[in-house]
């Protein structure tokens, strides 16, 4: 396993580095896949509702 | 309209764009903001909002719903660093003054061979710095209570040692006007020193056991883990535990410590609650069981459904209720503060009265000066405000310990002269649940088979019936087995596949029983019971009786509510034979039993007990709030629903019933121990005040000097305090037994403990009058009886 694996972020767009995420507790489990989040705000937006975020038609913030 | 308030939060934790997006509808949808803008680069929130519709706490809160934190707000714990650091500044004054105190006191009274005159300008030196350094919380608390016309215990010791300094100040500046004067020619430093040094020691001990329930609280606290695995709209993920959110998931493994307050799930474990009940043995649970948060799961994992967050769980209304306790004021507790209104005056008057008088007919002006300072330094009212307070903290956090809250002062002195006690029934007396109280096999089939394949036909079943036979099975160390082809029939049954038999368990229809069985399935409804029949390949193999059963305590508990004196009723909704069926098993009597009342009378029947008394009623159902209400103590069960917690004066948090007992012994000895240490301290007063006066001088030629009363009113502070921290000892009776008759060491405890320190009080001052008294007073001033030394 690599030092940095950066991952996007669901929510805003934005790269995550997976292992400081875990570290950090911004990691959820949704169907069997783990997603990363840049802060607690994107993690709990994408707990309100994970579909939103998941649609392929879905345009991050920024 | 009123005017729009704005006001910038500086927000912590934001990383990107949608953390804006976020905020922003979070506040913005808090009612009364008509505007939030918030700024990633600056930090910060700016928020538009009508004052008179919300608060900044408000906006406070919507920030860190959204996940994030205001970064100004005051930490809680900083309230308690304060209180600490002025608790060390106390110590210190108190201890500095008190080796100082003693120090110059040995000076002048052994036989050192100095000269007295040359070391008063040290001591004045000292003394000065003491008595404004020391002294400085008495003359604030003075003027502050002056400048509303009112006097307080401060402008008693503030007055007393003024008056003691000013004149040693006065002597050993002038000391030519003094003889010229005809004043006598003495110091009273360390007597004013002494004095301040004691009443900070009071101070001191009454801060440090304040303290003490603190840290009780703080262990409360501390016993909240800091996250949770929740689990919301599928997503899993690790939450602080002030994200969690009403409705959402929350997953337990082995070893945990539960976050919130709520409802299993799935799975089932075993959970420690012996730090919020008090109750030692690890507690079963399984789907639709309560589960309370602080707690710690043992054995099993489990999901449950978070019901209670934040400020609304069980242990956050604990902290609440010991907080609230210790800064309620019990009805005790405003009687001693009215009277130290009138006392103190009372006193400066009586202080007056003492100087002017031996000034007119006493020895001399010296004799007069230390009379008066006495009568202000013994009257001094520490102990009477000392002894409810502390009792009343101290029982507040021993109830806690137990698992009881009680609401504050009001509740404990309702509970301690109490005349009847109304328990409900369903919920209160019974457990609210079905459970299997009888099993009946048919045909030689064997018993603990027969709860085998019934509890495996049921295993999947949610009918409250069907969990009934599964927990019993699983109470018996059966395990249901696999089943298959489960299906449930509402109102009748269900029927299954299990271990290669056709099982059904339900009604005598549903199962097509007959003769024997339908007979046997008639006794148990007779009985006040669910009959549930087993059919296994066809034939019946047994009956189940299935009904609420009584509490394992209810019966000790009313028995011991009986030995403590009190009416027992029971009041329930449920027909008159199963209310006399329940009420025989308990112990109540039959015409104490009030049946068939439905819901909104239960209110009317407690208020026709109230007649005859101080009425307390139990119970745990929403339809109890009202009666909980109308009673003088309404006593909830933890388990029960949030209205009747709400309309409770107390609350078991367990649902041991024998906690009303320990609340009502709990209140009883904490009633007598403030009346005790009321007693105590107007009695030292009322006994001592004349003493100090010298009304016995003429006669016995006995006088209090004002050291001699600074020590005896610290003691007396101390004895007051000390008692009350012996309601830490305090512990639930064992049995009824023990009730009616206790221990002759529990009595003689009771009683030897005050005359205990009565005897201490005594020798100390003994020891202290044989010291003190050649100083000053009695034999120097004899020595100057001339003329009065009036100008």
């Amino acid at each position: 396993m690599s030092d940095k694996a950066v991952v996007i972020d669901p929510v805003c767009g934005m790269e995550v580095d997976l292992h400081a995420a875990q570290d950090d507790h911004r990691v959820a489990e949704y169907h069997g896949t783990t997603y990363a989040f840049c802060g607690r705000g994107c993690l709990l937006e994408f707990a309100d509702d994970p579909e939103r975020f998941l649609d392929p038609d879905y345009q991050p913030s920024m | 309209m009123s005017e729009l308030q704005i006001i910038d939060l500086p927000v912590a934790g934001m990383t990107c764009a949608s953390c804006v997006n976020r905020i922003e509808r979070y506040v913005g949808r808090v009612d009364g903001v008509s505007e939030a803008s918030v700024n990633l680069a600056a930090e910060r929130a700016r928020v538009a909002f009508d004052p008179t519709r919300t608060t900044v706490g408000a906006l406070h809160h919507a920030v860190e719903a959204a996940g994030y934190r205001v970064v100004d707000g005051v930490a809680p714990d900083d309230l308690d660093r304060r209180r600490a650091t002025e608790q060390e500044a106390l110590r210190r004054r108190w201890v500095a003054s008190l080796v100082l105190g003693l120090a110059m006191m040995a000076l002048m009274l052994l036989p050192l061979g100095l000269d007295q005159r040359a070391l008063r300008p040290i001591l004045l030196l000292t003394a000065t710095v003491v008595q404004v350094w020391a002294g400085a919380t008495f003359y604030r608390a003075a003027w502050r209570a002056a400048t509303h016309l009112s006097a307080t215990m401060d402008t008693l010791v503030a007055v007393g040692t003024s008056v003691a300094f000013g004149y040693s100040a006065f002597v050993t500046l002038w000391p030519a006007a003094v003889v010229t004067l005809g004043l006598p020619d003495e110091v009273y430093f360390e007597s004013s020193i002494i004095i301040v040094a004691l009443v900070l020691l009071g101070r001191w001990l009454e801060a440090r056991a304040k303290q003490q329930t603190g840290s009780a609280v703080r262990a409360l606290m501390g016993l909240r883990p800091t996250t949770a695995r929740v689990i919301r709209n599928g997503v899993e993920f690790d939450a602080a535990v002030d994200e969690v959110r009403v409705g959402d998931r929350v997953r337990i493994r082995p070893g945990d410590r539960i976050p919130v307050d709520g409802v299993v799930a799935e799975g089932s474990s075993a959970v420690d609650e012996s730090m919020l009940t008090g109750e030692s043995l690890p507690v079963e649970k399984a789907p639709g069981d309560e589960i309370i948060g602080a707690t710690i799961n043992r054995s099993g994992s489990f999901v449950f459904e978070a019901r209670r967050v934040g400020t609304d769980t069980a242990l956050a209304q604990i902290v609440r209720l010991v907080t609230d306790a210790q800064g309620s004021k019990s009805p005790v507790q405003r009687l001693a503060d009215r009277v130290a209104e009138i006392f103190v005056p009372l006193v400066l008057g009586l202080a007056g009265l003492t100087f002017i008088g031996w000034l007119v007919l006493g020895p001399s002006a010296s004799f007069a000066l230390t009379n008066a300072i006495a009568v202000l330094i013994i009257a001094c009212p520490c102990a009477l405000g000392l002894a409810t307070p502390t009792a009343l903290m101290v029982a507040a956090g021993k109830a806690a310990e137990h698992g009881i809250l009680i609401s504050g002062g009001e509740a404990l002195e309702v509970a301690r002269s109490l005349g009847t006690v109304i328990l409900d029934k369903t919920g209160t007396l019974t457990v609210g649940r079905p459970a299997v109280v009888s099993v009946a096999p048919i045909g030689g089939f064997d018993g603990s088979e027969l709860i085998r394949l019934a509890a495996g036909a049921e295993v999947g079943s949610e009918h409250p019936l069907g969990t009934a036979v599964v927990r019993h099975a699983r109470e018996n160390g059966i395990e249901p087995p696999p089943s298959s082809a489960f299906t449930a029939t509402a109102g009748s049954g269900v029927a299954a596949q299990v271990d290669d038999h056709s099982v059904l368990v339900g009604t005598a229809e549903h199962v097509g029983a007959h003769g024997d069985a339908t007979t046997l399935a008639d006794g148990v409804a007779l009985a006040g019971a669910t009959p549930l029949l087993v059919a296994v390949d066809g034939a019946v193999a047994g009956v189940l009786g299935v009904a609420d059963t009584i509490r394992p305590e209810a019966a000790e508990a009313v028995g011991q509510l009986r030995a403590l004196g009190l009416g027992v009723w029971m009041l329930t909704g449920d027909r008159r034979a199963t209310a006399a069926a329940v009420a025989e098993r308990v112990g109540i009597d039959a015409d104490h039993v009030i049946a068939e009342v439905r819901p909104d009378a239960k209110a009317a029947a407690v208020r026709a007990q109230r007649a005859t008394g101080l009425v307390a009623m139990v119970g745990d159902g929403i339809n109890d709030a009202p009666a909980l209400a109308e009673a003088d103590l309404g006593i909830a069960i933890g388990t029960g629903s949030d209205v009747a917690l709400a309309a409770s004066d107390v609350t078991l948090v367990g649902a041991d019933l024998r906690g009303i007992v320990t609340a009502i012994g709990l209140a009883r000895r904490t009633g007598s121990v403030v009346r005790q240490g009321l007693a105590w301290a107007f009695g030292y007063n009322i006994l001592l005040i004349p003493v100090a006066m010298g009304l016995l001088y003429p006669a016995f030629g006995i006088l209090l000097n004002p050291i001699l009363a600074a020590a005896a009113m610290a003691m007396s502070s101390v004895s007051v305090v000390t008692n009350a921290l012996r309601l830490r000892g305090f512990e639930p009776p064992a049995s009824a037994r023990a009730i009616l008759h206790p221990s002759p060491a529990a009595r003689l405890a009771d009683v030897g403990y005050l005359v205990a320190i009565g005897a201490a009080a005594l020798v100390l001052g003994g020891a202290a009058l044989v010291l003190a008294n050649p100083a000053h007073g009695t034999t120097d001033a004899g020595a100057s009886v001339q003329r009065s030394d009036r100008q």
